[in-house]
């Protein structure tokens, strides 16, 4: 019976080694622009979301509401926009904040709405804090990004991050990875971010790197 | 047995199909799994579905200005099936498995993957043909009721799995209590080196009768596995037709799925082709008349089964390890 339990263990194996639904390629484009929200004593405090959906998931998201063909309110989209924020909790906000190796840790996000343009896309917007306010003396690095790529993530071309209440001085830089040019930077990439999500890790690959260093 | 049962665990949830138990934030109901290291080549194929992706949308709202247009759409759809289908997904292992552990004809193997890829594009239609066109549920409705579409698609891979472990089992068991030559030939075979003619010859007299082992064709195993590898619909079906009802033009939505389901049921058949044909390829090489070919064959169909039911019992171990199983 050694064969048997040899041929079990590889079967096992082998289903427990190939990703059965690598299938997950972008369902769902998300345009995003992010706002980093100051304290008054210069620290970073939050970081404000706003992410425009594609026609199609706009749609989805827009199903049974709207009246006589107009974009739904935003009342009518508040009920979506809490479980939407409130499933995101398990995700990290697809957010990741980072001081060199230090990850940081969110609070409880706010303001959180859905809203129609009259074009039917729906946008969501949250104010997500983080859980102890941040000095950025030291260079301040946050992606977002869906780690399982279900969502694909991309900044706005124009103004994709701005700074409200910053201390003059502070500089934001904006890095977009190239997937198919790889090499050194995707390796460094990989190592610096691995250990975030087990077994998801394709999104990071893709997510635009938002750097801010103040004086 | 504990440590069995604990790896068996371990490796389902080692699985990256079931590692991520939370439901994406966006879901549309159905889980689409995520996706784990791929290489550049990965990279460049998750493009192309994009493309096609996009190229649908477009699609849609072409159609519905100008009705040729939808020749156009359908064979974007087509092609999208046949990418969304190229990825590994649970249906078509499924098939494939069902395949290798119950199946030896070709043509049966082509219907199956095409009706399951059809009930796919079906089951689409009427979620949101009843959810979204009659009921005019909002998307969190509709997302729940997908969801329990999701569940009992699981639980019957589950079922299928365990009703072929079962007959395969008690194959493979026959297989090997299946008795030994007659008395006489079994001593001519014994002694190769009088006979030698006869001892290459006599192999053939030790094959189990098929018939006995229950290999007859089954409809309604038949029917079960066409039902667990195509009941779950997919998210682009879904928002395709969401979409298309969204830009008052239902039908569009639904002819797309269908030619959908066409792309689908092409990488379907052709890998369940292939499945038939490895079987087929491997009984021949080891030589199909002879016993232990027979129950190595036996064993591999027992294999397979164990994959469908293991299969299931992760997808569904996935779904209750996640909060979002209780708040929906």
């Amino acid at each position: 019976m050694n064969l048997f339990k040899a041929f079990v263990a590889a079967g096992l194996a082998a289903i427990g080694l190939c990703p059965l639904s690598a299938n997950a390629h972008p369902h769902v484009w998300v345009a995003a622009r992010a706002q980093i929200l100051f304290a008054p004593d210069g620290k970073i405090a939050a970081i404000r979301h706003s992410w425009t959906f594609d026609e199609m998931y706009s749609a989805f998201a827009a199903q049974g509401l709207g009246k006589d063909g107009k974009p739904p309110t935003k009342e009518e989209l508040a009920p979506l926009a809490k479980t939407n924020v409130e499933s995101l909790a398990e995700f990290q906000y697809f957010t990741l904040a980072k001081t060199g190796p230090k990850a940081y840790e969110f609070g409880e996000p706010r303001d959180y709405e859905l809203e129609a343009d009259d074009k039917k896309l729906v946008t969501l917007r949250f104010t997500l804090p983080l859980k102890e306010p941040v000095s950025a003396k030291k260079p301040f690095t946050f992606m977002v990004y869906d780690p399982s790529y279900f969502v694909d993530i991309e900044l706005e071309k124009a103004d994709p991050v701005t700074l409200k209440d910053a201390p003059s001085g502070c500089s934001l830089t904006v890095l977009r990875p190239d997937p198919l040019v790889g090499g050194d930077k995707a390796k460094l990439d990989e190592s610096f971010f691995t250990g975030l999500a087990p077994g998801a890790n394709f999104g990071v690959k893709l997510a635009t790197r938002t750097i801010v260093a103040c004086p | 047995m504990a440590r069995f049962v604990f790896a068996v665990a371990a490796l389902a949830l080692a699985n990256p199909a079931v590692a991520q138990f939370a439901k994406n934030p966006f879901s549309l109901g159905v889980d689409e799994g995520a996706v784990g290291h791929v290489g550049r080549l990965g990279i460049w194929l998750l493009q192309q579905q994009a493309h096609f992706y996009q190229a649908l949308r477009l699609g849609v709202e072409a159609a519905q200005k100008s009705p040729s247009a939808i020749f156009w759409l359908a064979a974007t759809a087509f092609g999208y099936g046949v990418f969304h289908a190229a990825g590994p997904g649970h249906g078509k292992a499924v098939i494939a498995f069902y395949m290798l552990a119950n199946e030896r004809a070709l043509k049966r193997g082509l219907v199956l993957s095409g009706l399951a890829a059809l009930l796919q594009a079906l089951v689409a239609i009427a979620l949101v043909g009843v959810a979204a066109v009659l009921l005019g549920l909002t998307a969190q409705k509709m997302a729940a009721a997908t969801h329990w579409v999701e569940i009992a698609a699981y639980l019957c891979i589950a079922a299928l799995g365990a009703w072929l472990v079962w007959r395969k089992g008690a194959a493979f068991l026959a297989a090997c209590r299946a008795p030994r030559l007659p008395a006489s030939s079994r001593f001519q075979c014994d002694n190769l080196g009088d006979d030698l003619a006869h001892g290459l010859r006599c192999a053939h007299c030790v094959a189990p009768d098929p018939a006995l082992l229950g290999d007859h064709f089954s409809w309604r195993s038949s029917a079960v596995t066409v039902v667990a590898a195509g009941a779950r619909p997919c998210s682009g079906a879904l928002l395709v037709l969401v979409f298309a009802f969204a830009q008052g033009a239902f039908s569009i939505g639904v002819w797309a799925t269908l030619a959908m389901a066409a792309g689908t049921a092409l990488t379907t058949g052709a890998l369940a082709a292939s499945a038939v044909l490895a079987k087929g390829a491997t009984t021949k090489i080891l030589g199909a008349q002879t016993r232990r070919a027979e129950i190595f064959a036996r064993l591999l169909e027992l294999v397979a089964a164990a994959v469908v039911l293991f299969l299931g019992l992760s997808l569904l171990a996935g779904l209750f390890v996640s909060s979002r199983l209780w708040t929906l």
